[in-house]
């Protein structure tokens, strides 16, 4: 199905969602950044920005969240599902990139057992789209097989047309039932219309990586690159795809819950067994996990790059680590 | 749709003193239709958690064959198991598994068996054992060769005795040099020493192996000079996990997740996997 | 200026006076450098100066990978050589141990940085060769040094809660400010300890006051204000406010400021009975 929607309609658009129980999350401008966070009217939204601060995932997969919840009294145990994790909500306005990263993450959370932390939100969210009209030199969607007007993940997308319109393109029975609910907010699309896209440059090669990794587990390059790097986890943790997380107790004398937090395979100690042994002891090995995982493992695995492109890693990173220049120079080795 | 982290609950029915700081917990489901419902196999693991303390994972170290509890094996070394060691009987832990693969004992009908372990390491051995004990028609020669570091060290040592006191089992006991009581008449040497004296017959044999990294290290070689192929030695890796299910993203060994398609390996499987251990 | 810091560079390395050069190069987009680690003298041309050179490197003198490449040379600015002081004084390396580039400074990053509107080290207080045009170190008085926190301390002890609750509740526990941060150099930080377990590792409202609040006390007394923290914070915290009021605090009760003498007595670790304890209050 496609549509038309102006800009002037946005106001209506959110509080028809709103009527309809639905949780609106968009982008919003505080201080200097834009953060995909709950607005509850169209004049908090920003959209004159390449790409949110933080990335969809934490709406299906939070930062932190209680995975159990229990009491105890003497050695009784109760335990209690947690609830209402799930709400229905619309994200409006998110990128493409982290658009295709649900179904890039639905593999893994849904690999032999499901997920329900992830699998319950995943069925209660929607999905409105903007395509790209803008890019920064982080991007690069196309060298990981996006662009920046992708629909896959999205159930709907909008592509600026004009100065106040969007092009609105329904992508799944979800989303057509969204924009059916909505329909009065809605005109009819003109014949040809003007999409407004970025371009994105293609950076490297996707089929040169993989056969390169399969080959280079040990190599120099992966000391060298991430000498500078520092061990935080702002990379992996702005990262649409990046799903580590660890599992703790936090309880008093009489309840506690267990909790599921973002972990990440840069901090070391990730992988630190108890006895003090670490099976990735250097930072160089742990770069070189995140890579792998990402361009061979995850593909070996479920078929898929475990990237979108979104640039954020190179963004935030504090010493200034660039994901799709160690790319570019695996492609170049590789060519050697 | 069910939470894939939620634990059963356990109680505590026995413990017992294994070594210094090691204790065995033998576990009954709280919910008896739960227990009833329960089936695992030899070399699979679970996550044990205490309420307020966290999970922890270990293997299930007693054999499928009993089946009316599970029984784990644990030395006390972070948060969790500290707490574990603070329970009692009748206590309620949580219990999720069972996870990973498993021993392929059914291939190994009609063959010799060669167990060696060292130190902390028999727990996933000795469940595998008993399970091949309790069908001890189906193999010819077993011989289990067990080090630690000291005599105080050695963990099930009743059932040391009861292995010994067998004559369809050959046990070769070994501590490390400088670990021997006044009392002890087992050998004193290394385990890959004691394995490459023993020399147990390779024809038709497979070696089950655990221990630390380094017996690992040195004892793969001794059981390949004495004519072991690789795709004939077992055994299982630990990493740490949080999930067990391949979705935490911590125990993989490159493209290897440990707890989806380990903890069992063999020492070919092994060979190939990128040195990340 | 580059010119001349490449040459030193070169020469270091060249007799041999250090393995490896710890400097500034080009980074990923023009508005941005990154640490560059030069080990040989034909590579010298990497090293860049200019007014994106805001990390503070000495934070790769605690790291591992960085130690493992030999006796450095490092660069520095006169803020940065303040971190080298306070590590010399805590003994987390030793003077022999690290060649001391300083740079002269008339401030970094744009706008330019916070930190860069009062200093009073545009010219470092330690090195062992000095690049660029010395430059006088004028005292900027106490108020103008502070400034920084005016609005803040207008708060009331209500609205300053609500403040950072609000900042908090953004933290997403990736740790890159104690990473990044000279020195936060403990081998296992508190975070990392969990018997007991003094911080939550979750990232809720509770784990990240207490990380927050206990990251900022663990430099107070310390911290040099070089801002990295805030700099690198990927939600945008403001980290700064907190040391700084902190570092004023400090200054206030224990007439200290760290960084900027070797002689200094620490104001952390050094008994005296005159000392106040209104600041524990």
């Amino acid at each position: 199905m496609e549509k038309l929607l102006n800009k002037n309609k946005f106001d209506t658009l959110i509080a028809g969602l709103k009527k309809q129980g639905y949780k609106t999350v968009a982008p919003k401008k505080d201080n200097r950044l834009v953060t995909l966070e709950e607005v509850q009217d169209a004049s908090e939204i920003s959209l004159d920005h390449v790409i949110t601060n933080n990335s969809i995932k934490e709406f299906f997969f939070p930062k932190t969240e209680k995975i159990l919840s229990y009491t105890l009294d003497k050695n009784k145990v109760e335990m209690e599902e947690p609830k209402g994790f799930a709400v229905k909500s619309v994200i409006f306005g998110t990128r493409p990139c982290d658009a295709f990263s649900l179904p890039v993450m639905d593999k893994v959370f849904n690999w032999d057992c499901s997920d329900k932390f992830w699998v319950e939100r995943r069925e209660a969210i929607t999905i409105v789209t903007i395509s790209c009209d803008k890019s920064d030199s982080y991007c690069f969607c196309t060298s990981v097989g996006l662009a920046p007007d992708a629909k896959q993940g999205s159930d709907v997308l909008l592509t600026k047309i004009s100065n106040d319109e969007y092009l609105v393109e329904t992508v799944t029975e979800k989303g057509e039932n969204l924009v059916k609910e909505m329909e009065s907010v809605f005109s009819d699309p003109p014949g040809t219309p003007d999409r407004q896209v970025a371009t994105v440059e293609e950076k490297f090669d996707l089929k040169k990586i993989k056969p390169w990794l399969d080959d280079n587990f040990e190599h120099d390059v992966w000391d060298e690159f991430s000498n500078k790097c520092i061990g935080c986890g702002a990379c992996t943790f702005v990262c649409p795809t990046c799903h580590c997380f660890d599992i703790v107790d936090e309880c008093t004398m009489t309840k506690g819950d267990r909790v599921k937090n973002w972990d990440g395979c840069q901090f070391t100690m990730f992988t630190m067994h108890t006895s003090g042994h670490n099976p990735r002891s250097t930072q160089g090995m742990r770069w070189r996990q995140r890579i792998m995982h990402k361009f061979k493992y995850y593909v070996e695995k479920f078929d898929s790059t475990l990237c979108v492109g979104c640039g954020r890693c190179s963004r935030v990173c504090p010493a200034d680590m660039n994901i799709s220049e160690m790319l570019e120079l695996i492609e170049t080795e590789a060519g050697k | 749709m069910d939470n894939i982290y939620r634990p059963y609950l356990m109680t505590i029915s026995d413990m017992t003193d294994e070594a210094p700081g090691v204790r065995t917990f033998r576990l009954n489901f709280s919910d008896e239709e739960e227990g009833k419902n329960f089936k695992f196999q030899t070399g699979q693991f679970g996550l044990y958690s205490v309420f307020g303390a966290g999970e922890s994972t270990f293997c299930i170290a007693s054999s499928p064959t009993r089946e009316d509890y599970i029984e784990c094996t644990f030395r006390e070394a972070g948060r969790v198991t500290k707490a574990l060691r603070e329970l009692n009987v009748g206590d309620t832990i949580g219990f999720r598994g069972p996870y990973g693969n498993v021993f392929p004992i059914d291939k190994w009908e009609g063959k010799n068996l060669v167990f060696v372990a060292g130190g902390i390491a028999l727990p996933p051995l000795r469940s595998v054992i008993w399970n091949c004990l309790d069908l001890r028609d189906k193999y010819k020669d077993v011989t289990i060769i067990y080090g630690a570091k000291t005599v105080d060290d050695l963990v099930y040592k009743n059932e040391l005795k009861e292995w010994e006191a067998r004559d369809d089992i050959n046990l070769v006991t070994t501590v490390d040099p400088g670990g021997e009581t006044p009392e002890w008449t087992g050998k004193v040497g290394f385990v890959p020493t004691v394995v490459e004296e023993a020399a147990p017959d390779s024809n038709d044999t497979i070696a089950i192996v655990c221990g630390p990294p380094i017996m690992i290290k040195f004892t793969l070689p001794v059981l390949e000079k004495l004519g072991f192929k690789h795709d004939k030695v077992y055994t299982t890796l630990e990493n740490r996990m949080k999930c067990g299910l391949g979705k935490c993203g911590r125990c993989n060994i490159g493209c290897t997740y440990v707890c989806k398609e380990g903890p069992v390996f063999t020492a070919e499987e092994i060979s190939k996997m990128p040195d990340e251990f | 200026m580059i010119e001349e810091l490449r040459k030193k560079a070169e020469e270091l390395l060249k007799n041999d006076t250090v393995k490896v050069v710890f400097g500034y190069g080009e980074g990923s987009v023009p508005e941005r450098t990154r640490p560059v680690f030069i080990t040989k003298p034909e590579d010298v041309n990497k090293l860049t100066w200019n007014k994106y050179c805001v990390y503070n490197l000495t934070t790769y003198l605690k790291r591992q990978e960085t130690r493992k490449l030999g006796k450095p040379a490092i660069i520095v600015k006169g803020c940065d050589a303040r971190t080298i002081i306070v590590l010399l004084k805590e003994c987390q390396i030793k003077r022999e141990d690290v060649y001391i580039l300083g740079v002269t400074c008339d401030g970094v990053g744009d706008p330019l940085a916070t930190k860069c509107e009062s200093c009073d080290v545009h010219t470092p207080r330690i090195y062992d060769d000095l690049v660029g045009e010395k430059k006088e170190n004028k005292e900027v008085p106490f108020e103008e040094r502070y400034a920084e926190l005016d609005e803040y301390e207008k708060l009331g002890e209500k609205e300053k809660w609500e403040f950072w609750q609000k900042q908090f509740s953004k933290c997403i526990k990736c740790y890159a400010c104690s990473n990044m941060c000279p020195l936060c150099f403990c081998d296992r930080c508190i975070v990392e300890k969990n018997q007991p377990q003094w911080i939550d590792s979750s990232a809720h409202a509770r784990g990240n006051l207490s990380w927050n609040v206990t990251r900022a006390y663990h430099l107070a007394g310390r911290c040099i204000n070089c801002e990295e923290c805030q700099r690198v914070c990927p939600v945008d915290i403001p980290l700064n406010l907190l040391n700084k009021k902190l570092a004023k605090e400090a200054e206030k009760n224990f007439d200290y400021r760290p960084g900027y003498s070797v002689d200094d007595e620490l104001a952390m670790s050094t008994y005296k009975e005159e000392d106040s304890q209104e600041f524990f209050k």
